[in-house]
């Protein structure tokens, strides 16, 4: 039996840019070779690798550590990428829905029924907007939820949902070989550095994800298909 | 707050039709039988107070949300001067069970919107003092803390304003005015207590509204066996009301103007829509006219309400608050939690079952110059009718389990028997709104 591989991909497909030829670069040496009784985990740049083994507990602290050991490596060899620092900085906590009480101002028509607002619209709109957000930030900071194996949840390499651009999606992925959505890399993220089933396109858990990885980025103009 | 009228037989007989099913459906609750009814039909009081204290309404902690409201939405919709106090709760459910309030001591908020019917009547129409009937159907009193306007009409913006209109309505309560609402209380010892205990202050007409409103913030009944399924029990609602919820939000488009969610789960989106049951008996230009003229000279609240329960005008709904023609015949929309439990339907009580409320939005509700524009023909198939039905017979909150049950087999059994507002030419586009009726053979 081989050891089961696992790229761990979240953070860095954004960093690894797609042309970036991994097959031709020596692998990143593993801090220690697979056996039968361990599982390799590789990160989304197809070289860095680690293992772990099987009997693992799949805690947040056992995953934080399989994270850490790719991330550390990947920094030791990519010394000028800080980028997750700069993103986190910019966006440390969930921001607010955007305000839309203007809808109460000034005049608003009176010609049909559906076009009136009030006070708890708005309140509504807002409130129901960041329960699904806040939702998706649980579902993103927790393994169990995604039903992870390895303990491994999206915040380890993507703090706050740094580097997850959604704002360049749909756009062509090398690594799938086509045009895709901001939901397509989530479930490549599932299946290799969470080891966990795909979600399909509407499991609430995945509509949640969306919406907190969105959220994430209020503000940033939207640049589909950006690499 | 009542509804709709027309003439005493016509009525008596939609009551009996109501209420009498339910008395051979059995001994449950007091509800309907001769012997069992207090005055004006409704239960005596002492049988709701037993059925309202096993609710167990009163250990749930006042400061926090109900369950299934979202906490933020939940405390905007408490007015800063009316903060819940167990006092004041304590207060204004004896008031809401006070005939005293009423001109002759034969009604209180309790007769109308009666624990044990889901705080309606089961009447199309309610009785006030004097057995007079109004013009509208008496919407519940539960949840009705989450509505951003009162009564049907919206004509009162909280529920504090809403309290005070019944008591010297003259065919509600019939005091002849606030004063003497008061004065009818102030003598009483216990009261002077209590009030001095909820808002330290004398026996006054506006604290006998805030405390009804106290009270009925804590009629928040949202625990249902649909929000078990939500919550992740799948077995808590049968595959056909499954099939019904998807319909909902989909092909029968009823989550368009009865939206569920934790801010808002009352299922009504607040807004006023002309649905066209009150097209079936109303010539709107005439009554606009008329109506039109008689706001000119007093446009209160207290002349709204009485135009709203005792003349034809009740049929204009939100015009004649708004004076907006393209308010003429809207109605705020229900809202859909415990519905099974608070039949008769629509404005004017005129349906007797959900398939009678499906098969009149199934046809695109009735044509009329004022329609609502998200009225249109639904093409639902029986087989969907009845899915959404049980869907809706999931929403009634688990205190109310036996008299669901109940209600949903006498409404079956009504429907098997007629189904009066049903149109499938019109449900399916054979027929046009401007065509003439031709005769279908009916299967």
């Amino acid at each position: 039996m081989y050891a089961k591989r696992v790229a761990i991909g979240a953070l860095l497909w954004l960093g690894c840019q797609t042309g970036s030829g991994a097959g031709q670069t020596p692998r990143a040496r593993s801090e220690r070779a697979p056996t039968e009784e361990t599982v390799e985990v590789k990160l989304c740049d197809d070289r860095t690798t680690t293992t772990v083994p099987k009997d693992m507990p799949p805690t947040r602290e056992n995953g934080q550590r399989v994270a850490d050991s790719l991330m550390s490596q990947w920094k030791r060899e990519h010394p000028n990428q800080a980028w997750e620092m700069k993103v986190t900085q910019s966006h440390p906590t969930i921001p607010p829905p955007a305000d839309n009480r203007k809808v109460l101002e000034g005049a608003q028509r009176t010609d049909q029924t559906y076009a009136l607002f009030t006070e708890r619209d708005v309140l509504t709109w807002e409130r129901e907007t960041l329960k699904l957000v806040q939702e998706g930030a649980r579902v993103f900071h927790d393994a169990e939820a995604m039903e992870g194996t390895i303990g491994v949840s999206c915040d380890m390499c993507h703090p706050d949902a740094a580097n997850t651009h959604p704002e360049t999606y749909p756009k062509f992925q090398t690594q799938l070989g086509r045009v895709v959505l901001l939901r397509d890399m989530i479930n490549w993220c599932l299946e290799h550095p969470v080891k966990a089933p795909r979600m399909e396109p509407d499991d609430p858990r995945m509509r949640a994800l969306e919406a907190y990885i969105i959220a994430q980025r209020k503000g940033v103009t939207l640049e589909y298909g950006k690499h | 707050m009542r509804q709709v009228a027309r003439c005493w037989p016509r009525v008596l007989l939609g009551a009996l039709m109501t209420l009498s099913p339910l008395t051979l459906g059995g001994p449950a609750m007091g509800q309907g039988g001769p012997a069992a009814r207090g005055m004006h039909g409704a239960t005596p009081f002492e049988q709701q107070l037993a059925m309202l204290d096993a609710f167990g309404l009163d250990k749930r902690p006042l400061q926090q949300a109900p369950r299934g409201v979202d906490a933020v939405v939940w405390a905007a919709s408490i007015p800063a001067d009316n903060a819940l106090t167990p006092e004041r709760v304590a207060l204004g459910r004896r008031l809401f069970f006070e005939p005293r309030l009423s001109a002759d001591g034969t009604v209180a908020c309790a007769t109308c919107h009666d624990v044990t019917k889901g705080f309606t009547d089961h009447r199309p129409v309610s009785e006030g003092i004097k057995d007079q009937l109004g013009r509208r159907n008496a919407p519940t009193a539960l949840n009705a803390a989450m509505l951003t306007s009162q009564f049907l009409d919206g004509r009162s913006p909280t529920l504090e304003n809403q309290a005070r209109l019944p008591i010297i309505n003259p065919i509600e309560m019939g005091m002849p005015d606030e004063a003497s609402a008061v004065k009818a209380l102030a003598g009483d010892a216990e009261y002077q207590r209590l009030f001095q205990r909820a808002y330290g202050r004398a026996v006054n007409f506006d604290d006998i509204a805030r405390a009804i409103a106290a009270f009925e913030r804590t009629l928040m009944l949202l625990e249902s066996p649909f929000d078990r399924y939500l919550a992740g029990e799948k077995n808590a609602i049968s595959a056909e009301a499954e099939k019904g919820w998807v319909l909902y939000n989909g092909k029968a488009r009823c989550q368009t103007c009865h939206p569920f969610n934790l801010s808002n789960p009352l299922g009504s989106d607040g807004r006023f829509h002309n649905v066209g049951v009150s097209a079936r008996h109303q010539k709107f230009e005439e009554l606009a006219t008329k109506a039109l003229e008689l706001l000119e000279k007093d446009a209160s609240i207290h002349a709204l309400d009485r135009l709203a329960l005792e003349t034809d005008m009740s049929e204009l709904g939100r015009f004649m608050v708004t004076r907006n023609p393209t308010d003429i015949g809207g109605f705020r929309t229900l809202q859909i939690r415990n519905i099974g439990v608070t039949p008769p339907y629509m404005h004017d009580g005129s349906m007797q079952t959900l398939w009678d409320v499906m098969d009149h939005y199934n046809k695109g509700g009735e044509p009329n110059p004022y329609l609502d524009g998200g009225m249109e023909p639904l093409a639902l198939s029986e087989e969907e009718i009845n899915q959404v039905v049980a869907f809706l017979f999931t929403l009634t909150d688990a205190r109310y389990a036996e008299e669901n049950q109940r209600q949903m087999e006498r409404q079956q059994e009504i429907a098997r028997k007629k189904r009066p507002f049903r149109d499938e030419a019109m449900a399916f586009g054979r027929r046009l709104a401007f065509e003439p009726v031709k005769k279908e053979p009916r299967p």
